[in-house]
Formats: structure tokens, C-alpha cells, sequence
């Protein structure tokens, strides 16, 4: 991993600040407003008009991953993610992300279902930018966290069954692992819902023992992407590799240690 | 092929939201969370008058609209009658 990417000074260098404030007072604005004269709303349908799809789609494309001088935060330029299994995370967590470090309320599980659930785990310069907005705040008003308690919330999350996530805004610099659940999660719902790689896969994918599965299901329910299905003349569970975004969660069901990540790339069909 | 049109889903604000109703969507919500697919979001409005760091007027915006399967769970839901789905 990356170490520049988690440091101060980068965010110094690229002036984080300030675009993180403008990103983060308006957040639940971002799918409203209008992105090139078109905004999300119905971009379902948008996206199936031949022409005009292409072309959103690359311009859509090319703003998630800007790494241009002038990013506008409004419009979430340079703002993507890739899922992490939970040991990622917590190496993250534990070595490697700015400090401060808070949790604070999930954005979009606030925006899509009016929810406030303490989940999101921010770093260094983003942090300073949240702590200035009442509404991210959690109301025991304990939010900030060291890096031993910061790897405990991120297992919690994990074990629930929401998927660890890091993100890039802007990019290259990382300062948030986020608890996701689909399709709640913005980035996930463009990705998922909309074929935009606003957040890319796991570097593994799951594998399943068929020797060691006793067929239990019990890793089924936990799969926010169903990967995962039983197979009655097999009397087992399988992956669908295509649906699998790695991100590990499945494990924690599992009570016969039958599943393992193995890398992504020993499958060269496999889209990141 | 045309693309299929998709369902209308739209809020009153007069009944719900910034239009001078007596509801604010923070405190109900039910329709959010009505919704399988999750085609609703609630927003701070672009209203001048909002503090940047601490808005207060918010109202609900149908986005998603394609995923939408007409199920009414969103109408039926709503206290004050303020959604209607074509
Ligand atoms: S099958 Fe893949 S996507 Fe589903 S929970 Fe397991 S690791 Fe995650
Ligand atoms: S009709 Fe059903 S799918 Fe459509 S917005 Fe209402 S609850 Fe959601
Ligand atoms: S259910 Fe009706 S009153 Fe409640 S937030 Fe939704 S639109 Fe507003």
C-alpha cells in the first residue's frame, strides 16, 4: 500500500481542504444538481439512449476519475472507492491513516433512508472539514477515535455485514473507509445500478471449500451482492465470481472456516 | 429499440418539504424507507437562505426513477398524502 496517500502533507499539497469543505456542506446535493447540464435524476433512462449514453458515460467516467488542477467538488470529481476485506481495513486504520480519526453519521444511508447510523471513519484533513457539520455529527457527540478503537468499530461493522470501503477525494489522497450496504451506498448504486466505476472491486475474490461446506447457507444472508447461492444437488454453496466484490463479509457467517479471498487475478476474466 | 419511459414518482411540497408544509421529512421518513429499491432522497434544498454549514430545509426527490416498480408502498405509506406515483 500506498503511504503518500494517506499523509497531511499531500492534502497540503493539493489544498484537500478546501475542496473536502465544498464537497461535504452540500453532500446530499450531489445527485441533485445538474453535472453537464444533465443531472442524476431518472439517469437510468438517460444512460439507455444510444448516444447520448456513450457520451454521459464517458464524461461521467472521466470526472470520477479526474486527476486535473481544477476539480470542482460540487460535482464529486475524483471521488471513488474500492471494497477492502477487513484485514485491509484495519492495516489501514492501524499504520497508515491521517489523524484525527472520527466516525461519524453515514451520508448516504441518511440521504436514502433517513437513517443516522455512526459508521463512517474519517481521516486527517477530512475529519477537520466534518467536525464543522452538525448533521455528520453523532449525538453522544463522541466521534473521535485512536487507531485501537478505530480497528474495533471497523470489525463491528464488518460482522454486521456492511462492507468495508476506502475512498479516494480527490485522488490520489485516501481519507475514508467506509461501512457500505447495497444499494444505499451512492458509489455502489452508480456501479451497480448504472454500470459507473465509481467504486472498483476487491483486490480477491471469495472461495468456498467444497470439502469443508456443510451447506448451512448461513454465508447466503450476508452477501449484499448475491454472490452466493445454494446449490441443492450439490449440497453446497457456490460463488458467482462475476457478482463477487470481494469484500470478505461472507466469512463471518461461516462456521466450518470454508471460505478464504484469494487474489482477484488468478481470474483473468474478472472485472475490478 | 426506445428505451422504456420511466414511472413518474412526485412529491408535494406543499404537503411535505419547503413549500410552507407543516411536515420536515427528517422527522418522518417513512417513505425512505417504504421503497426496496431506495429511489427516494432526502436533501437540503438549494434555498439562499440556508446556513452552508447547518442547513434546515429539506425535502424528498424521487432520482433513481427507472428502478422504480410502481408498487405504491411509497404512497400508501405517506401521512400526509404528499406522493403520487404515475
Ligand atoms: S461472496 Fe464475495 S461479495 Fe459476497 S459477501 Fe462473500 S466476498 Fe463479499
Ligand atoms: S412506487 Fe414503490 S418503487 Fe416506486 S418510489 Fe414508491 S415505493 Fe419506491
Ligand atoms: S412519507 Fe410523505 S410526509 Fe413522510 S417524508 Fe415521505 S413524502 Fe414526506
Amino acid at each position: 500500500m500506498n503511504a503518500k496517500n494517506y499523509s497531511n502533507e499531500l492534502a497540503k499539497e493539493m489544498n484537500i481542504a478546501e475542496y473536502e469543505t465544498e464537497q461535504w456542506r452540500a453532500f446530499e446535493q450531489v445527485y441533485i444538481r445538474k453535472i453537464m447540464g444533465i443531472s442524476s435524476i431518472d439517469v437510468g433512462y438517460k444512460l439507455q439512449l444510444p448516444i447520448i449514453g456513450r457520451v454521459l458515460r464517458w464524461n461521467a467516467e472521466k470526472m470520477i476519475h479526474s486527476e486535473s488542477k481544477n476539480r470542482n467538488a460540487v460535482r464529486a470529481d475524483g471521488h471513488f472507492g474500492q471494497v477492502i476485506p477487513l484485514e485491509d481495513a484495519k492495516i489501514i486504520l492501524g499504520n497508515l491513516a491521517a489523524e484525527p480519526i472520527i466516525e461519524n453519521y453515514c451520508m448516504c444511508r441518511w440521504m436514502q433512508r433517513g437513517v443516522k447510523e455512526a459508521c463512517c471513519i474519517n481521516f486527517g484533513v477530512l475529519s477537520g472539514v466534518i467536525e464543522k457539520l452538525p448533521r455528520f455529527i453523532p449525538k453522544n457527540n463522541v466521534y473521535r477515535l485512536d487507531r485501537d478503537e478505530a480497528i474495533k468499530r471497523i470489525e463491528q461493522h464488518n460482522r454486521k455485514g456492511y462492507v468495508a470501503s476506502v475512498w479516494f477525494q480527490p485522488v490520489p489522497y485516501i481519507n475514508a473507509i467506509c461501512s457500505c450496504e447495497n444499494p444505499e451506498c451512492g458509489g455502489l448504486r452508480l456501479r451497480q445500478d448504472f454500470g459507473l466505476n465509481s467504486v472498483y472491486k476487491a483486490e480477491y475474490v471469495a472461495a468456498i471449500d467444497p470439502d469443508k461446506c456443510q451447506g448451512c447457507k448461513s454465508c447466503v444472508s450476508m452477501c449484499q451482492f448475491s454472490a452466493l447461492r445454494y446449490i441443492p444437488s450439490q449440497e453446497r454453496v457456490m460463488v458467482d465470481l462475476r457478482k463477487c466484490f470481494g469484500c470478505g463479509v461472507c466469512r463471518h457467517a461461516c462456521k466450518n472456516d470454508s471460505i478464504q479471498m484469494v487474489p482477484r487475478e488468478q481470474f483473468p476474466g474478472l472485472q475490478y | 429499440m426506445m428505451p422504456k419511459k420511466s414511472p413518474k414518482v412526485i412529491v408535494d411540497y406543499s404537503k411535505c418539504g419547503d413549500g410552507g408544509s407543516k411536515v420536515d421529512p427528517r422527522d418522518c421518513g417513512k417513505c425512505l424507507r417504504a421503497c426496496d429499491p431506495a429511489i427516494l432522497l432526502m436533501h437540503e434544498t438549494m434555498d439562499i437562505r440556508q446556513d452552508p454549514y447547518d442547513p434546515q430545509i429539506w425535502r424528498i426527490t424521487a432520482v433513481w426513477l427507472n428502478l422504480c416498480t410502481r408498487c405504491m408502498k411509497c404512497v400508501q405509506v405517506c401521512p400526509v398524502g404528499a406522493i403520487a406515483v404515475t
